[in-house]
């Protein structure tokens, strides 16, 4: 039989959910603020060895000799291993699109700075740093290149010998009649834009301890891994194991932000383990490493933009070219952030017809991986600038000219023109809640006083759709396999009636366990006390995708419910019988079982299940005694991608509108950001505390992006920002206070009617900000282009704006 | 002990760490960080980037707020040290982790220890301080989760809630 | 990220610290103050000494004392000392302003005066306020001691006229003239962090005049630069916003090879060289005419 999954608050077996859809102490904090809860650098295992990793200084160059010899001979070096025992034990990585993966050590040839051309498992981490001082390794150098636009160049150096060209992917996705709407359009607007590499940057980095017996072939690795079942798979087929072989134990970790990274490094580490017996071989990257050569370094894009727009100021068509530098190789995935815009690729908007023309384009520069947001964040950021274009240059304010193009609330489920179809929402609501929080006419008359004294102020209105609850084929284009991610929970009641839920994901921040005791408690008409849950390897867990696309909060809530309603109705035959009655006739609610018609006759979930575990005699044949089950939740009616990437992927579109308010020193080109509001709608809200957590990081995440994140390479593919000292994350100074209000309209698709929220504000954010920046530098008739805004370009066009305009004056 | 004399090898160290007494023999280039994690295994003592620029790894030294990584363990020689397992006492929580439950000021938790003991020290010399004097306090250290709005709140809460309990 | 092996001794005594100096190649000899450059280095292995000398349990290097001429402070004062002492902040209210422009409380609790006057490091607040506070530096080595005026003691990029073998002791910060006006501003991308540039100055008004105006740049050049051409352009002219301006654009066009990098490049760092020096010299001209009209 179907199991039904209640769709909103009121199916809930309670007369009124207590814990779901409020915020409740989390049951992860204890843990976390004691320091009891296990990263994996605090595990020690017996026997256990520390890699350190020696990496190029080199962005390109050929290795012609690697020597060993003398770090092997220090004491407290157990092994060393070089690009020959990468290429007899592990293949090239898999990649995105595929055939664009290396070895996890260098063979011939560095493509990158940072990449691994040796390593050593030693007594201590000291001890193995001291030991990669004594590898000699003989380079001659090649020419780089880092800059896609040369790279694409037939003339330019070949960043990988296998491929033939730098070029991974150059097509053109049209939907629509494209060339129709610009060529009736009554305005075309056109832009280049620039969005500079940044990442994740979690505050703990990847870590792992690997232990690969030669004699089994058994591969177990600890680590503090975002996604442990995906993990599992990648090494498995890099180390060419049955998959079964591969048991992942993921740690709580420092966050991750999709950037935690680490494979290169784990699988460094798993050949060390091989080549010394299979003794635990224990890698924490440091954050140099992290930083030079991690999994956090994200879109470093090119966009040139057109908007069409008709008389009514409607805009009827969008074209956005892209060259994205995926660095080096394809190995961390950074081709899918620029496939993932096509789930939402028109915004909020009614926009009908839209073009990509995408280039994914190989430079010597660390592979790109994903980061919060995975691709949309600077894609709406260059769709929310060319809306401002259009409004400003019709005449129109901001917000009113958004708030025209909105799919209208009652067109939903809507279908954009990239194929995707968003679940629900109500986009002007969201917008007007906005409005009156921040009193945007007041901003404006500020506004208008500031610019008399001559003062740089600018409000910034942006709003953005994050999708939510991903699947693979939203990614069909850049090579991505297949539909349908699942996410499984075991609910099991024990003996007194107490739950322990079985999970296969670990504590990443997110208060997903806190979610799961919620959502039992209420079922159950438990107290959260009453529900633990428990973290399992890959080997014993239910299917899990774990974090990731916006998805857990969604997924997990329909695993969790899916697995209660299992046990519901087992019990509910097991009261039958007892109660010497039919199924139909027995009713739950608020944690009781009754008969139909017969009042005083009802069990607790706890009698229930006492009675299961301890007389299952008296239970018909076909009924399994344990008061126990699994559900594998996936979203449902997913379709595989046509031709031209076309796909009901996302199963949800979250909306939000930000408004911010900043002022710019002319002198100095600081930002200082004034004001921060905003509204979002990301369905039911099943616990607003963490709701707004997200919210309050993903925002301050955006204002990092927007001012002041950047990795830094020089023109010669060196990379400059190698320290904190020089990578610059918001500090609580760059935090403003935030001013917040919720709108809630449900997903008519998924459990509870809750949307993905968790990559969250960082998909406007970026876009708010540049807008206001932006506004502020209108008078001066100069503008922002680039991201992130630091104070040296914002000066550098201010400067330029004011030497035209006093030249134009003198030519008067 | 502090030496007159260069010393490699092992140095002798004595250390009183949350109240109990420690005697260990260090190589000189172990950060005080490392001692703790390590050698202690007091795993509470998170490390975020080791070279002084984040704050996780702040513990507190004769009541000071140091980056542990930026120190090294021989230099703590016959000082007193309190880390995050120095905080609760009893089974019972201190007021400064109760207010980070109550307010949702974390979320991974990893960067949390730092921002604990570097409000310590802050309590210590000024119970109700002002959210530009906590800034100031907590401007050099590094959360990628919360967005700080939240860690400001907790830090005004355990205040208030330091102060009802002294007056 | 882990220090490469070393030595480590910590004496008592400064001739302790001058007889283990004078048995050692004093090249492969690191002293550590504070830590909180040194040690990132070491972490990096930028740094790696054979030897390093802890000064931190050298007795009399701590110390803030006042004297007929003014303030001296030991080489071994914390940050955090010099920020809880209400000497410097009646004595002298820029050298306090700018300490607590230097990073965070924590770094300050272990970061020393004299650890940052000897690190030299460019976008350094320190040694730009001991140029324009005309202060002296004392250094001791096995061949006595020398007293240095700071104009002398920053040569260039993380270098100072110090010897291997010598040790700084103490800075000595002359009495400001009275009803002298003071200011220190910086442009930092975050709060707390090295500054982009950042500047400072001391000015004395006369009858609306400057008088003995004083003005240090830092961040912008490979040291911190300190401006004789535009403070005599300065001195004896009304300190008006024209007056003002000009002596700031001097000071811009003077900085020689500004430096560049990934967060400023040097037209910037020159340009803020005398925005800062704008600002700064109206804000210490209203602080010295509040002086003179308090007094
Ligand atoms: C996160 C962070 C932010 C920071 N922000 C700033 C900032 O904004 N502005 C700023 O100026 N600094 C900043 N610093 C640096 C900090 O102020 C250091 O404390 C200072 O640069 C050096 O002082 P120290 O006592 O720590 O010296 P150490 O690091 O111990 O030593 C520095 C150098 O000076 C030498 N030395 C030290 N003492 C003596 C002596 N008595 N005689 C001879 N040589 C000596 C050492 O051998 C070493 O080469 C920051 C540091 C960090 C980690
Ligand atoms: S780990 Fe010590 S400050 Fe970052
Ligand atoms: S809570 Fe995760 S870094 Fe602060």
């Amino acid at each position: 039989m179907a199991i039904e999954i209640p769709k909103n608050l009121d199916e809930l077996p309670t007369t009124r959910p207590r814990y779901v859809g409020r915020g409740i102490r989390r049951v992860e904090d204890v843990g976390l603020l004691t320091g009891r809860v296990e990263f994996v650098d605090d595990v020690v295992l017996p026997r256990m060895l520390h890699c350190a990793i020696l990496r190029s200084p080199f962005p390109h160059a050929r290795i012609t000799g690697v020597d060993t010899q003398a770090a092997e001979a220090l004491e407290g070096v157990a092994a060393v291993v070089t690009g020959e025992d990468a290429r007899r034990w592990s293949l090239p990585a898999q990649s995105s699109p595929e055939g664009w993966g290396t070895h996890c050590i260098a063979g011939d040839k560095v493509h990158y700075v940072g990449e691994p051309v040796a390593a050593v498992a030693a007594s201590s981490r000291r001890v193995a740093e001291d030991a990669l001082e004594l590898i000699e390794v003989d380079y001659e150098p090649l020419e780089p290149v880092a800059d896609p636009f040369k790279a694409m160049k037939p003339e330019s150096p070949q960043v990988l010998d296998a491929q033939e060209t730098n070029v991974m992917l150059d097509r053109v996705f049209t939907w629509g009649d494209v060339d129709g709407a610009f060529a009736e359009a009554a305005h075309v607007f056109q832009e280049k834009f620039r969005w500079n590499r940044l990442g994740a940057n979690p505050t703990e980095t990847f870590g792992c301890i690997s232990e690969w017996d030669p004699m089994s072939l058994d591969l177990t690795i600890h680590g503090s891994i975002q996604s442990p079942g995906m993990f599992g798979l990648g090494r498995a087929a890099t180390f060419s194991l049955p998959s079964n072989k591969v048991n992942i134990i993921s740690h709580a970790h420092g966050g991750s932000f999709g950037g935690k990274g680490g494979t290169r490094g784990c699988d460094i580490s798993c050949l060390l383990s091989r080549k010394v017996d299979g003794r635990p071989v224990k890698w924490i990257e440091d954050r140099g490493e992290y930083l030079l050569s991690g999994g956090g370094q994200a879109w470093d894009r090119h966009y040139e933009v057109a908007l069409a727009v008709d008389a009514q100021g409607i805009v009827s068509g969008l074209k956005v070219g892209l060259v994205d530098d995926l660095g080096a190789t394809g190995e961390a995935y950074g081709a899918i952030s620029a496939a993932k815009p096509l789930a939402a690729f028109t915004g909020p908007y009614t926009i009908p017809v839209a073009q990509y023309d995408l280039k994914l384009v190989a430079t010597n520069k660390l592979p790109c991986g994903p980061y919060r947001g995975m691709g949309p964040p600077p894609h709406f950021f260059v769709l929310e600038q060319m809306m401002d274009i259009a409004a400003r240059s019709l005449g129109e304010d901001p917000a009113e000219f958004r708030r025209k193009n909105f799919i209208p609330a009652d067109q939903f489920p809507y279908t954009i023109a990239s194929g995707n179809e968003y679940d629900s929402g109500n986009y002007g609501e969201v917008l007007d809640q906005v409005l009156a929080l921040s009193d945007y006419s007041a901003l404006r008359a500020a506004q208008v006083e500031a610019r008399a004294e001559g003062r740089l102020v600018g409000v910034g209105v942006a709003n953005a759709i994050e999708p939510g609850v991903f699947d693979w084929n939203a990614y069909a284009i850049v090579g991505m396999p297949g539909t349908g991610v699942p996410e499984g929970a075991t609910v099991n009641i024990d003996i007194l009636g107490n739950a322990t839920v079985r999970v296969g994901f670990s504590l990443e921040g997110q208060g997903q366990y806190t979610l799961v005791c919620q959502l039992v408690a209420d079922y159950f008409g438990y107290e959260p006390e009453n529900v633990r849950v428990v973290q399992l390897d890959t080997q014993s867990a239910p299917p899990s995708f774990g974090p990731g696309g916006s998805r857990l909060g969604v997924a997990i809530t329909g695993a969790v419910l899916g697995a209660c309603e299992r046990i519901r109705e087992k019990m509910a035959r097991v009261v039958a019988v007892l109660m010497q009655s039919e199924p139909e006739n027995i009713e739950f609610m608020d944690g009781k079982f009754t008969l139909k018609g017969a009042p005083g006759a009802e069990m607790t979930v706890a009698e229930v299940a006492g009675t299961m575990l301890a007389r299952s005699d008296l239970l018909p044949p076909d009924i399994d005694p344990r008061p126990e089950a699994t559900h594998v939740w996936t979203a449902a009616g997913r379709t595989p991608a046509d031709e031209e990437g076309r796909a009901k992927s996302y199963l949800t579109a979250a909306h939000a509108v930000h408004i911010v308010q900043v002022e710019i020193d002319p002198e100095t080109g600081m930002v200082e950001i004034q004001r921060y509001c905003l509204a979002d709608d990301c369905g039911t809200r099943l616990n607003p505390d963490t709701v707004e957590g997200q919210t309050e990081g993903s925002v301050v995440q955006g204002i990092g992006a927007a001012l002041l994140e950047e990795y830094v390479y020089d023109e010669d593919a060196q990379p400059l920002t190698t320290s904190f000292m020089d990578y610059l994350m918001p500090t609580v100074f760059d935090a403003p206070k935030l001013e917040m209000v919720a709108v809630e309209t449900p997903s008519p698709f998924t459990p509870l009617g809750a949307k993905g929220c968790g990559e969250g504000a960082i998909h406007t954010t970026p876009a708010a900000v540049m807008c206001a920046i932006n506004d502020a530098l209108a008078p001066l008739g100069t503008s922002a282009r680039e991201v992130p805004a630091a104070p040296m370009r914002l000066w550098k066009l201010i400067k330029e704006a004011r030497e035209r305009a006093s030249d134009e004056n003198n030519n008067y | 002990m502090a030496s007159e004399q260069p010393q490699q090898g092992g140095i002798r160290l004595k250390v009183r760490v949350n109240g109990e007494q420690h005697e260990s023999v260090v190589d000189p280039r172990m950060n005080l960080a490392d001692y703790l994690r390590e050698e202690l295994r007091l795993t509470a003592t998170h490390v975020g980037c080791e070279h002084g620029v984040c704050g996780i790894c702040n513990v507190l030294v004769d009541g000071q707020t140091v980056r542990s990584c930026l120190m090294l363990a021989v230099q703590v020689d016959g000082k007193e040290v309190l880390t995050v397992e120095g905080l609760a006492e009893g089974g019972k929580l201190h007021p400064i982790q109760e207010a980070f439950i109550e307010e949702h000021g974390l979320q991974c938790g990893f960067c949390t220890g730092g921002f604990m003991m570097a409000i310590c020290e802050l309590f210590d010399r000024n119970p109700s301080p002002s959210e530009e004097e906590i800034k100031e306090v907590v401007g050099g250290q590094i959360c990628r989760c919360t967005g700080y709005n939240a860690i400001l709140r907790s830090v005004q809460n355990a205040a208030a809630k330091m102060g009802a309990s002294r007056s | 990220m882990k220090s490469a092996p070393f030595e480590y001794v910590a004496p008592s005594t400064i001739s302790g610290v001058l007889e283990i100096l004078g048995q050692n190649d004093p090249d492969e000899v690191k002293l550590m103050a504070g830590g909180q450059s040194l040690m990132p280095l070491l972490n990096m292995r930028l740094s790696r000494p054979a030897l390093v000398l802890d000064l931190g349990r050298v007795a009399d290097l701590d110390f803030i004392r006042e004297t007929d001429q003014g303030v001296v402070i030991g080489a071994m004062t914390t940050k955090r000392a010099v920020e809880d002492s209400e000497l410097i902040l009646r004595e002298h209210p820029l050298f306090w302003e700018s300490t607590v422009a230097i990073g965070h409380p924590p770094i300050r609790n272990r970061g020393t005066v004299g650890g940052s006057m000897a690190q030299a490091d460019p976008a350094s607040e320190y040694p730009a306020v001991a140029l324009v506070l005309e202060a002296e530096l004392v250094a001791v080595s096995a061949r006595g001691e020398r007293t240095i005026p700071a104009d002398d003691f920053f040569v260039t990029y993380l270098t100072t006229c110090l010897e291997p073998d010598e040790v700084l002791t103490e800075i000595r910060i002359p009495r400001l003239a009275p009803r002298t006006g003071w200011a220190f501003q910086e442009v930092a991308r975050r709060h707390g962090d090295f500054a982009i540039v950042g500047a400072t100055a001391t000015l004395g008004l006369e009858a609306g005049v400057a008088v003995e105006p004083r003005i240090a740049v830092f961040g912008a050049g490979d040291r911190a630069l300190r401006f004789p051409s535009a403070e005599s352009l300065l001195a004896g002219q009304p300190a008006t916003d024209e007056v003002i301006d000009e002596v700031a654009a001097q000071v811009a066009a003077a900085v020689e090879d500004p430096l560049d990098d990934a967060h400023a490049s040097a037209d910037y760092r020159r340009h803020l060289a005398g925005v800062l020096v704008g600002r700064v010299l109206r804000e210490a001209a209203v602080r010295a005419a509040e002086a003179s009209t308090g007094a």
